[in-house]
């Protein structure tokens, strides 16, 4: 055999070289175009690419159509938010966990604001645990919109993005009027929340809930309705159960496998207890059941969100909290259920005015962890599709 | 809680340890060289999550934390091992796939390695960043937060 591809066509069928050129005057021997040697292809995807939902790289190795294998790059977005947390006081953090996952920060405020509180044994009145749960399914179903707009881009849709921005928008008012911000809230501090509800903020909440229901289910016809969409969806990107829990999968990710895990009603905080809810679940793990599980949590927000207006208890927004928080020595861990999953604060106190180590468990970082697993054997199209369905952040992701 | 106590089952494969309950949960401190055979066996009794693992800089040496669950119980446990500065834990990633982007973070922020490894690589950061999370490397700005109290 020879490795120069010029002299390929000098090698025999049976492998051996054939010894100058072939008796019959050809130049080669006529073998067909299927024995064409064929190279794997390394496909750079991103940084700086639509479907990689910020600045994520991925490295993809193609035979053709089909992906070989993949690796994900990560860092563009690394800004050591565990070692600035290091210097930060207590209640100057939040500001800092807002910029892990810019789309849900009110899941990162409070559970790290559950972990201080745990280490430090805050109380926290009833009403600040309602307002935190009202502001955080606000803020999912916020995230989830984003998703899902991104998510029929990848698909090629892009018609459902528009309108689903124009319910955002509705949505991100209300979470403005009640924080003052549309994104970096700084909002959920250890004791309790920033601010009471604004007057009229009641009416705005109950104006969104009217038309959500409505404007979810149009959403839901565009896309899952959409026959299309649907056949794209079903078989591809298919994780299983094994693979969703040895990657450490949680959230949307792991419940379309059809493993029952929600923190909200499984290690209940806040608020949760009390409230009414349903946790949708997949069979197959594929992308249709990943759409299906977001989709039908965004039903189950819009029954919480109605839930938690109708029942906001009166009474203090914030206990009492001194200008200087001080955290006793010691660990603690607190997670919450973020729209994409486990997300966990592992806060380490020296007895110090700041963190000694702040640990952020991101449940995009272990979602995205699995794409090798998921894109290997599927089609390039599909791996796009993927990728979308995982609902990563890479604010989360890089920290 | 699975049937069989994390120190039980450990003393049966003849990994010494230390356990404790404290505000956090219950702690079980090892050597960091038997940190996967004792990874292998406590999957084997009913802890068959990894939640997370990282790294923290204790100011001697570097403390890794293996944070493990058993899934359908919800029953949490954490693994602490010590290791030198530029010193090696095993990697668990045969045990707990989920390991593989948390030990080459951890090992590029704290300067150690995880032997084992299938793709020791940086994760988040550039050749030639240092070691951040180290206690040595300074935020400038984190003693001046301690100093100004």
């Amino acid at each position: 055999m020879t490795d120069d591809p010029k002299m390929a066509w000098a090698i025999t069928a049976e492998g051996s070289q054939f010894p100058g050129p072939l008796p019959c005057g050809l130049r080669c021997i006529p073998r067909g175009v299927d024995e064409l040697a064929t190279e794997h292809l390394v496909l750079n995807m991103g940084p700086q690419h639509p479907s990689t939902h910020g600045v994520l790289h991925i490295l993809v190795e193609l035979d053709g159509e089909e992906v070989i294998a993949a690796e994900a790059s990560l860092g563009y977005l690394h800004r050591g938010i565990e070692k600035l947390a290091e210097s930060r006081r207590y209640h100057q953090v939040p500001t800092l966990l807002d910029r892990a996952d810019y789309v849900s920060g009110l899941h990162t405020e409070t559970a790290w604001a559950l972990a201080v509180e745990q280490l430090a044994g805050i109380e926290v009145p009833g009403k600040a645990s309602w307002l935190r749960a009202l502001l955080m399914e606000l803020n999912r179903y916020a995230s989830h919109l984003v998703w899902l707009g991104t998510f029929g881009m990848d698909a090629g849709a892009m018609a459902p993005f528009l309108y689903i921005m124009r319910d955002r928008e509705m949505l991100l008012d209300v979470i403005e009027a009640i924080t003052g911000s549309r994104m970096m809230f700084n909002y959920v501090r250890p004791g309790g929340v920033v601010a009471d509800l604004p007057a009229g903020v009641d009416a705005k909440i109950r104006a969104w809930l009217e038309v959500a229901d409505t404007y979810l289910s149009e959403n839901d016809a565009l896309l899952g309705g959409n026959e299309i969409f649907r056949m794209r969806m079903k078989g591809t990107g298919v994780i299983d159960r094994a693979t969703a829990l040895a990657f450490g999968m949680t959230g949307g990710c792991l419940r379309a496998t059809g493993v029952d895990y929600d923190l909200r009603r499984d290690v209940p905080y806040c608020a949760y207890p009390e409230l009414d809810f349903e946790v949708p679940l997949g069979v197959r793990g594929d992308n249709m059941d990943r759409y299906d599980v977001r989709v039908g949590e965004m039903r189950q927000c819009i029954r919480l969100i109605r839930q938690l207006v109708d029942g906001m208890p009166e009474g203090e927004f914030s206990g009492k909290r001194s200008r200087v928080l001080k955290v006793p020595a010691g660990e603690s861990y607190a997670a919450v259920e973020s729209p994409r999953g486990e997300l966990g604060i592992h806060l380490i106190s020296d007895g110090g005015l700041t963190p000694y180590r702040m640990r952020l468990r991101s449940p995009a970082y272990f979602n995205l962890a699995v794409v090798d697993e998921a894109l290997a054997g599927g089609l390039i199209a599909d791996a796009i599709v993927t990728l979308g369905s995982l609902d990563i952040v890479l604010g989360e992701i890089d920290r | 809680m699975p049937a069989t106590k994390p120190a039980e089952v450990l003393r049966a494969c003849g990994i010494p340890c230390e356990t404790s309950t404290e505000a956090l949960g219950d702690i079980v401190r090892l050597d960091a060289g038997r940190a996967a055979d004792a990874a292998a066996a406590l999957y084997e009794s009913g802890y068959d999550f990894l939640v997370d693992l990282f790294a923290t800089d204790t100011g001697e040496r570097i403390e890794v934390t293996w944070h493990l669950r058993a899934f359908d119980e919800h029953v949490d446990l954490y693994l602490k091992a010590l290791v030198d500065y530029d010193g090696a834990a095993p990697s668990v990633w045969h045990v707990y796939p989920a390991a593989l982007y948390p030990e080459r973070e951890a090992a590029e922020l704290l300067g150690m390695t995880f032997p084992g490894h299938p793709n020791p690589k940086r994760l988040l950061t550039i050749d030639g960043a240092e070691p951040f999370l180290r206690k040595s490397v300074l935020v400038r700005s984190a003693e001046e937060v301690r100093i100004s109290s």
